[in-house]
């Protein structure tokens, strides 16, 4: 990992603001406050290695960097190499999320696929106080991020919740920000949750089991926001650095991510347009960060709490925002959504969240800028 | 019950965590119209109907692996199984949109006494108008559902229990009465 001399001058004066700050709780962790600013980008390199293990034909869909965002988000291409047949890069045409389609003959005792895909990132942050010059949504997009999705409807108990929690919210801000709070303050992070989760809001909702990861979360607040006119998405993608504000928990521990995924939300507002929020993090930070199941009050949950609606940070790759993904060439059923690396042998699908089995590796460096 | 009403009940719940699974207090009896029938493929190979089951009172289960109350329940479910001294009731549990090899490890861990069922592309689920996991209807023994349940349910207690059997003597006769008519 490179520091940069700039940010780490940077993170040593925040760290110094903080130090004789009420917030002792963060310096003594070695934290600094949750404030990502875009300031500078930052390039990244990720390798996603599969190696089937051979059962006849042999079909792979392996998600790239498609979210191009001229603030925040930048792909900068991809390149493979496979012993496969056929190896192109397709995209789903309802959300653009683009993906390496290979398949392999079944004689191919040894499939294999390498996939390097170069981006760049920086943090993103939306000044609240007051409305900007943000483009209103077109009527069709305004109509794609609040139609309801398979996981997640926006009538029934979705609309009725969501209603109880916006009642008396005089504008959309005051809606998102009171939806964010209501899933900060109702959910949980469960560690023993597979993978992200599934993300099935309904059965959340009617079960009363609220707790899960960010596929979970995330897709609540996602699924509360359409349920209540305000269009919302959820962004799938992967950690791929450790947090420059001393956040364990919201960050990588080395350069193998194999399992960093993590979804992140957005609700489009007038005026500001695509706000950032990340409820589940919250959460994240609460049950991980030391000594583990922080307080609400505790300085780092308020923190992030406050820096995760209307921030990011940029140590983080966005995959893709979308939901109920046809793979072309696919035996198995739609996907609610592609994160993982997928593929088929004619035993099936295989389990995408079991990348030991499966078998794949996702590694990832930074480039110096 | 009132929609306010049930939402008020459903945040209290969220609030509360309550999670474990409950008796009979929740099993609403069905008014709706009938449930298609279907077949989908078994766990472990093959293909399994509904309409293979008439005549047995019919636990229609809809799941996940991922749901964590349906963990539990699952346990509940084969225990009374265990229970049933005759072939009078069966259980169809149905996996909704998970790869079969996820499917396949969960119950190498947790085995069963009961098939389990693949709807891969949700289609039953939708068919059945499933809007949560976990949902049960119970069917007596002419496939039509009597009950419904959205949540967990401890199926050993005594009242589920007693439900249950409730519905497989009514079976009885209905099959006795469509015996006699058919001329026996």
């Amino acid at each position: 990992m490179t520091i940069h001399r700039r940010e780490f001058l940077m993170g040593t004066a925040a760290f110094a603001a903080v130090a004789s700050a009420p917030g002792q709780a963060l310096a003594q962790a070695g934290a600094s406050p949750f404030r990502p600013k875009p300031e500078g980008w930052r390039r990244f390199d990720i390798v996603t290695r599969l190696e089937v293990k051979p059962q006849g034909e042999t079909r792979a869909w392996i998600p790239l960097p498609s979210v191009h965002e001229a603030e925040w988000s930048r792909p900068m291409g991809n390149l493979w190499t496979t012993n496969a047949t056929r190896a192109a890069i397709h995209r789903d045409p309802k959300s653009n999320a683009e993906f390496l389609r290979v398949e392999w003959a079944a004689s191919e005792a040894a499939p294999v696929v390498e996939v390097q895909s170069r981006f760049a990132s920086r943090d993103r942050a939306i000044d609240l106080s007051k409305p900007g010059q943000a483009r209103p949504l077109s009527a069709g997009a305004r109509k794609y991020y609040t139609s309801a999705t398979a996981l997640l409807p926006t009538d029934g108990i979705v609309k009725e919740t969501a209603e109880k929690i916006t009642a008396g919210a005089t504008t959309d801000m005051q809606k998102a920000q009171r939806l964010y709070d209501w899933v900060v303050e109702n959910t949980a992070r469960n560690g023993q949750t597979r993978g992200c989760g599934v993300g099935d809001i309904a059965s959340m909702l009617k079960s009363g089991n609220l707790t899960g990861k960010c596929a979970d979360l995330n897709a609540l607040y996602v699924g509360l926001a359409r349920a209540s006119g305000l269009p919302a998405r959820d962004v799938y993608g992967l950690r791929v650095a450790p947090s420059k504000f001393g956040y364990k928990s919201l960050g990588t521990g080395s350069d193998t991510i194999t399992r960093a995924q993590h979804c992140r939300a957005e609700v489009h507002l007038a005026g500001f347009g695509w706000v950032p929020v990340d409820p589940a993090d919250v959460r994240k930070v609460v049950l991980e960060e030391p000594p583990g199941n922080l307080a609400l009050n505790n300085d780092m949950v308020v923190s992030a709490r406050k820096g995760l609606f209307g921030s990011w940070e940029g140590n983080w790759l966005a995959y893709n925002d979308g939901h109920d993904i046809v793979l072309p060439g696919a035996k198995g059923p739609t996907l609610d959504f592609l994160m993982y690396p997928q593929a088929e042998t004619v035993a099936g699908r295989l389990d995408c969240l079991d990348p030991d089995n499966f078998r794949y590796t996702i590694k990832v460096t930074e480039l110096a800028t | 019950m009132r929609p306010r009403a049930l939402l008020a009940m459903v945040l209290c719940l969220c609030l509360g965590g309550g999670t474990a699974p409950v008796g009979a207090e929740i099993l609403r009896p069905w008014s709706g119209s009938p449930k298609p029938s279907f077949a989908l493929k078994e766990l472990n190979g093959g293909a399994r109907g509904l309409d293979q089951h008439r005549g047995q009172v019919v636990l229609v289960h809809f799941f996940a692996t991922w749901c964590e109350p349906c963990i539990p329940e699952m346990t509940s479910l084969r225990a009374m199984m265990e229970k049933q001294a005759d072939n009078r009731v069966a259980v169809l549990a149905i996996d909704v949109a998970e790869v079969e090899d996820r499917v396949r490890r969960f119950f190498e861990r947790l085995p069963v006494n009961f098939p389990i069922l693949l709807d891969g592309d949700r289609a039953v689920t939708k068919a059945w108008q499933v809007h949560g996991l976990p949902t049960t209807y119970i069917l007596d023994g002419t496939l039509t559902p009597r009950f419904v349940v959205e949540g967990a349910v401890d199926w050993t207690k005594v009242e589920v229990m007693r439900l249950i059997d409730g519905l497989t003597s009514r079976t009885d006769i209905q099959l006795e009465n469509s015996m006699f008519h058919k001329g026996g």
